[in-house]
């Protein structure tokens, strides 16, 4: 027989039928039987997926008990300490804020304490503190970011400065670099209360935030202008004062669109070229309607009162005359 | 109970019943620990014609059997029947192939493709390819030719193919029940396995089962199944003749066959008469015992007469020293088996299970399902076997270079 294997005709087994049945042309028990059959697949799979991951967390904490360890591993002390961070935190803070003896040995760490340490430093957002096996402690953190600053002081202690992150959390400000930190402007009309060891975050500084953010991106010549931000009227009459480095108060309303305000307010300041008479008041939280208060130029920055002009009456005077930073007090 | 061990179904649908066996196999061995019983509808000849009625009592029977048996089946072995079932014979020879004239693998696996490749008809699917013994040289091989050595290989195998709709049919009543087909077992090979032992297989025997739509018949030579065939007619018709003849319900008539029938004539006094019922109700009345016995003496060889037709030139008395075996439920005739032996011109007997079947299941009416349990793990562990052997790593490796 010469015939080629490959060139045979294909006979068709009844094997080629398909066995598939539509639910419909099945008995009750044949449905029934097929619906056990599903909810028995997926509890096999529920119950493998649940055993395998019991086998994963089993195996990470045989990973990281004691037990396992050996006895080597757990009398080294802690050679390095690593710090991994999103911030401007160094390794000296670290040292610092943990304090760790010089024997401590990395098993004998209390991980959730050393973590709350470093909580306790307002700046630190979050916190992580792993043992690198085998004397390594890397602690993962997640840093706060300045937005404004502000001058604080406590019963009769000298002010002190302050960070004030966007989300109101004030915290001492380690590791900054000083001109970006000269760049923040000073927060004012706030009071500040004590939390425990801490202070407590400042209500409606998201707000604030969000200004100084629409300001530093839209308008970055204004904003270098501004100096002290006053939140004393921000939660009555829902408005944010801001005193510039020329005198200018400029007043922003909460409920408005701060694109719109701004740059209502840059437009303002282009048309104002008389430097006879410069602008001394902006009141952008009326809506379409803004009054703007004329003066007179001040020799000295920031200096004497400015007179009325214009169709209105002049607003009072600049509210921190003479002084770069607002002093605030802490209570308790 | 071992990991290993499932829990098949064998299930014949037949046309008077449906019968549903539950065996627990072990890898290595089966025992059967459930059985159920259902009267059929929905199927003619072996059939199925009623879907939603062949389901219902399919799965009934299904159903009784796993209560039987308290645990579930993994699967069925199906018996197939029908008159759409044929066969034919087809072979192949090649020379083989080593410088040395050694039978190799290869070429056992070349002659079997070539012989099992044949075009069929569309719209046929194959259900069985039964090998007969190879030959090398002429020189018949009962077994494996490998290693033996000569220049020419041949083999011939009996293709049985059916009717794909018919088949698929009988497949979805099954999967009505959401059980997978995993074997699809002739009838005849199934009870031909059951009634008659290895050494008649090896002389040469033919196995009748005579069902009540159809009947199935196997020839076995040289140990293995030569011939095979189904002719649609079953009891049912001899129940079919004595209704038209005397003028009786279907009901009647089978009460009659049963009670009266025979396959050769034992009344010689043609007056004899015998009642219907034979209780004295309103109704019940007398016939001829000899006009009984006449239609089914007559049925009876007819339906005998048409297998050794079918069987033609494949059948001869002296390759069939095994003799004639009945079984089905219409061996349970009385003098089916001398009736075959006239007919056949050889002896004859009525087929029995084996000795370590279970006294429940030793009717005729059980040899199919018992059949198909055990030809179809038979045939599975053959499967399973080759198929471990053929995916050897070194046969793989041997291949692999054979081939560059």
């Amino acid at each position: 027989m010469s015939k080629d294997i490959h060139t045979l005709p294909e006979t068709r087994s009844w094997r080629e039928i398909p066995q598939q049945v539509r639910p419909r042309a099945m008995s009750g028990e044949g449905r029934r039987r097929l619906t056990m059959a599903v909810v028995r697949a997926l509890m096999g799979a529920c119950a493998l997926a649940l055993v395998s991951w019991g086998a994963w967390e089993m195996a990470a904490v045989l990973r990281e008990s004691p037990d396992s360890m050996p006895d080597t591993a757990k009398a080294d002390r802690v050679r390095s300490l690593v710090l991994v961070t999103d911030g401007v935190l160094d390794k000296n803070w670290l040292a610092k804020t943990l304090a760790l003896s010089p024997n401590a040995t990395l098993m004998g760490l209390d991980l959730e304490n050393l973590r709350q340490k470093a909580l306790d430093d307002a700046q630190v957002a979050t916190a992580a503190v792993v043992r690198n096996f085998p004397d390594t402690l890397t602690v993962r953190i997640s840093e706060r970011s300045p937005v404004a600053r502000m001058m604080a002081q406590s019963g009769g202690d000298a002010p002190k400065a302050f960070m004030v992150s966007r989300d109101g959390v004030v915290f001492a400000g380690t590791g900054f670099d000083a001109a970006m930190v000269e760049t923040l402007p000073w927060l004012d009309g706030v009071r500040l209360t004590r939390s425990g060891k801490t202070l407590a975050p400042i209500e409606g500084m998201r707000a604030v935030s969000d200004l100084l953010a629409t300001a530093k991106l839209e308008a970055e010549g204004l904003y270098r202008t501004w100096q002290v931000i006053s939140l004393a009227r921000l939660a009555a009459d829902g408005e944010i004062e801001v005193h510039t480095r020329d005198g200018m108060k400029i007043i922003f309303g909460t409920k408005e669109d701060y694109l719109r305000q701004i740059a209502r307010l840059d437009l303002l300041v282009d048309e104002s070229t008389d430097p006879t008479r410069p602008l001394r008041s902006v009141n952008l939280a009326l809506g379409s309607q803004v009054p703007v208060a004329y003066g007179t130029a001040s020799p000295v920055l920031g200096g004497a009162p400015v007179s009325a002009a214009g169709a209105m009456e002049a607003p009072p005077t600049a509210a921190f005359p003479g002084i770069s930073s607002p002093h605030i007090d802490i209570h308790l | 109970m071992s990991s290993k061990t499932t829990f098949i179904g064998a299930v014949e649908i037949g046309t008077s019943k449906v019968t549903a066996l539950v065996g627990e196999y072990t890898g290595r061995e089966i025992v059967i620990i459930g059985c159920g019983e259902c009267v059929s509808r929905g199927v003619i000849k072996g059939s199925v014609v009623d879907y939603r009625a062949a389901t219902e009592c399919t799965q009934n029977a299904l159903e009784m059997a796993e209560k039987d048996a308290n645990e579930r089946i993994d699967h069925v072995y199906l018996a197939q029947t029908g008159g759409h079932l044929e066969g034919f014979y087809n072979e192949a020879s090649l020379n083989v192939k080593a410088a040395d004239n050694m039978v190799e693998m290869d070429d056992i696996r070349r002659v079997c493709e070539l012989a099992k490749a044949k075009e069929l008809p569309l719209g046929r699917m194959v259900v069985h390819n039964i090998r007969r013994p190879f030959r090398v040289d002429g020189r018949l091989v009962p077994t494996s030719p490998e290693n033996l050595v000569g220049q020419k290989l041949e083999v011939g195998y009996w293709t049985v193919h059916g009717q794909e709709q018919r088949l698929a049919d009988n497949i979805h009543v099954i999967r009505g029940f959401n059980l997978e087909v995993r074997e699809l077992v002739l009838s005849s090979l199934a009870s031909g396995h059951m009634v008659t032992s290895m050494e008649e297989r090896q002389n040469g025997v033919l196995a009748i089962d005579i069902g009540a739509g159809t009947t199935d018949f196997v020839l076995y030579r040289n140990g293995v199944a030569h011939t095979t065939g189904v002719v649609a007619v079953g009891g049912g018709h001899f129940t079919n003749d004595i209704s038209i003849g005397l003028r009786l319900t279907e009901s009647q008539a089978e009460k009659l066959k049963l009670r009266f029938g025979r396959a050769n004539i034992q009344s010689r006094d043609k007056s004899e008469k015998v009642w219907l019922d034979g209780n004295f109700s309103i109704g019940d009345r007398q016939f001829s015992r000899h006009a009984i016995e006449s239609i089914t003496a007559a049925r009876a060889w007819e339906l005998l007469e048409v297998v050794k037709r079918r069987l033609g030139q494949s059948y001869a008395a002296e390759a069939c020293a095994g003799g004639i075996v009945i079984t089905g439920g219409g061996a349970k005739l009385p003098a089916i088996a001398e009736c075959a032996a006239q007919v056949f011109g050889v002896q004859a007997r009525l087929g029995e299970a084996p000795s370590w079947v279970n006294e429940n299941l030793r009717d005729p009416g059980f040899h199919t399902a018992l059949g198909i349990l055990y030809y179809g793990v038979s045939v599975q562990s053959d499967r399973a076997t080759a198929t471990r052997r053929k995916g050897g790593f070194l046969r793989n490796m041997t291949r692999l270079f054979a081939s560059t």
